[in-house]
């Protein structure tokens, strides 16, 4: 842990999208604390433009706006770590087990990673979360969790192939280790970094895709998130009248959160990849490429042989 | 070739797989849109009267294999049936209303994004360090991180509210009939700026960095400094020697990027309520149009597999290794 701290400090962007996110966290965390009225309870005139008494205004509803943000921020989080997690585990799991295990686990987990992977995404949730009705949070998560892994599954299992045909993964399997310890310890520390950008990249889809669905009105309205808040600015033509607070508060909330995990995964990906320290940029994007660049020759190979 | 023809198999049997799937997802749900839309109503059909409403929009009862087979036959010949939103249209014409201005604004926005993205990380690779390097890169992963809903609000308070400079709504004004006169082009293109800004920016960031990255990687390769050795000018070592290569790569964020193209593209026109794919779908969604939605599904679904063999064949053009597999 004090290793991760200190590698943390020394990379400027990591460090600063740290802080960011542990901001949101701790809004999560003590929502109750921090606020004093209810997100759903009349506490003003509606349209009441950020004061000191309101910091971000009311809605059309009377409803504190700020009040909601922290609320919002607990509900955008919860899920947006939930799905993360969900969709890491599924990429995790089924991208090692098709680079490791090889065959026809491989064939069968591959086939169903790239149908997946053709299948366009946000349409389809769209529909799911129309079909099951006013999608609750949980819904929300639960569904983006298990439609969302055919990337982290993908870029896993390259990485994972890769790293099976170094000498110490067969040296390992020379001296008898068994299959599940040369998994656990030999090959998923190396994968450390793959899944940890897994897990931001995911976190930052589900928060974008769960406001997209709820700012369509497809989420339970009565829920608070970012996303219903934009929903409600919307249906209460907040724009038209002028009530830029309403819109710009879920907005900001939700930018500055992509920038933040945008910031820390690149700078996981420069602490992970030496050779990457001397210019900053977009890694996951290139990695991602390199691990389809790689199955092409695999299979440019394959075709040869 | 036979490369090509087992890309060709995998996408035939995805498409086979989305269309089942399609014909699953509708039939878990409780109860058929006939029986919803005329209870909502309080009417009391006569039960003659709704099979035959059920015959018409595609809700046979019968087994479920008869169904599927039925179903196949109908995504298959292409005949999607009708509209329950928009009866007696059939679903083809209202996709076919719709689906030329997504292309539309699809297309041009990618253009725009891989055209001007590409240049600027070739341009950023090659001074690296430099100013227009230093900014514009990280800006671009910003960009990247930020959502079509948050982007496109934000041009429409701007630009369309606030400021009152572009129309705020529909893909022309519906004053002009659509023909090739010069004021219905200019209003179709003054409707279309902000839709098309917003999905540039979705784009951009990544065609930018993933060239950018792939020609820095490049730069230090041993036949670039054959070429400098050469005295070949700066400008022809860039493009000829480094672009040229760091290109590759792009082909697959091509594809790649349709899907994120597709859905930044359903969320921009429904805030610029457009009358694209994606507001379809959105008004089919809310509507319960199951034959719409399937057929919204099917034809995004293609859409996706088409750019990604697309792709694969670029591939096989560009990279000789693949060619003589």
């Amino acid at each position: 842990m004090s290793r991760i701290l200190t590698l943390l400090k020394r990379n400027k962007k990591a460090s600063f999208g740290m802080i960011i996110l542990l901001v949101y966290v701790f809004i999560a965390l003590f929502a109750d604390v921090i606020t004093d009225h209810d997100p759903i309870k009349r506490v003003a005139r509606p349209h009441q433009e950020p004061s000191i008494e309101h910091l971000m205004g009311t809605t059309r509803m009377g409803r504190d706006v700020y009040t909601q943000f922290v609320h919002g921020t607990r509900t955008s989080i919860a899920v947006g770590f939930s799905a993360g997690f969900i969709i890491m585990a599924l990429g995790t799991i089924l991208g090692i087990s098709a680079g490791y295990f090889g065959g026809k686990v491989d064939e069968v987990i591959n086939f169903f990673t790239n149908i997946a992977l053709v299948i366009p995404q946000l349409p389809l949730l769209l529909v799911l979360a129309a079909f099951l009705g006013e999608s609750s949070p949980t819904t929300i998560a639960l569904i983006i969790g298990f439609t969302s892994w055919a990337w982290g599954a993908r870029v896993t299992r390259a990485q994972t192939m890769a790293l099976s045909k170094k000498e110490f993964i067969q040296s390992a399997e020379l001296a008898g280790e068994s299959r599940w310890r040369i998994l656990l310890v030999e090959l998923l520390p190396n994968l450390a970094s793959i899944i940890g950008a897994n897990f931001i990249g995911s976190v930052l889809f589900t928060v974008i895709t769960q406001a997209t669905i709820e700012f369509l009105g497809l989420g339970n309205p009565l829920t608070m998130s970012w996303g219903t808040m934009l929903y409600n600015a919307q249906n209460t033509s907040a724009m038209h009248v002028g009530a830029w607070w309403e819109i710009l508060t879920p907005s900001i909330a939700i930018a500055v959160l992509g920038v933040a995990l945008a910031l820390l995964n690149f700078g996981i990906d420069e602490i992970s990849n030496t050779k990457l320290r001397t210019f900053s940029g977009l890694r996951i994007f290139n990695r991602r490429i390199a691990a389809i660049e790689y199955e092409k020759s695999l299979t440019a190979q394959e075709e040869h042989s | 070739m036979r490369y090509v023809l087992r890309r060709l198999f995998f996408y035939l049997i995805a498409f086979f797989c989305a269309a089942t799937f399609n014909f699953i997802l509708p039939r878990l749900m409780p109860g058929d849109p006939i029986t919803i839309m005329f209870s909502s109503q309080g009417n009391n059909l006569p039960i003659e009267s709704l099979n035959a409403l059920k015959a018409t929009f595609g809700f046979i009862d019968g087994p479920l294999h008869e169904q599927y087979f039925a179903y196949l036959k109908s995504v298959f010949t292409w005949d999607l049936g009708y509209s329950v939103q928009y009866y007696p249209q059939s679903v083809n014409d209202v996709l076919n209303r719709s689906i030329l201005w997504t292309l539309f604004l699809v297309g041009i926005s990618s253009v725009i994004s891989f055209s001007l993205g590409s240049l600027a990380g070739i341009y950023a690779a090659w001074h690296r360090g430099g100013t227009f390097d230093t900014i514009l890169s990280p800006l671009s992963l910003v960009m990247q991180s930020m959502p079509a809903v948050i982007i496109s609000l934000f041009f429409l308070f701007t630009f369309g509210v606030a400021l009152d400079w572009l129309p705020t709504g529909y893909a022309y004004n519906i004053d002009y009939d659509p023909e090739w006169s010069f004021k219905y082009i200019a209003s179709v293109l003054e409707h279309a700026i902000m839709p098309i800004t917003t999905l540039v920016i979705v784009q951009i960031g990544g065609y930018l960095i993933t060239i950018r990255n792939n020609m820095i990687n490049l730069l230090g390769e041993d036949y670039i400094v054959m070429a400098r050795a050469k005295g070949l000018s700066e400008k022809r070592v860039m493009l000829n020697y480094g672009a040229r290569n760091a290109m590759l790569p792009l082909v697959t964020t091509f594809a790649m990027t349709i899907g994120v193209v597709l859905g930044g593209s359903l969320i921009t026109e429904y805030v610029f309520n457009y009358p694209g794919l994606g507001n379809t779908l959105y008004q089919a969604i809310t509507n319960r149009d199951y034959p719409v939605i399937q057929g919204q599904l099917l034809i995004m679904t293609l859409a996706m597999l088409t750019m990604n063999f697309l792709a694969d064949m670029a591939y096989v053009y560009l990279d000789p290794r693949l060619r003589k597999a």
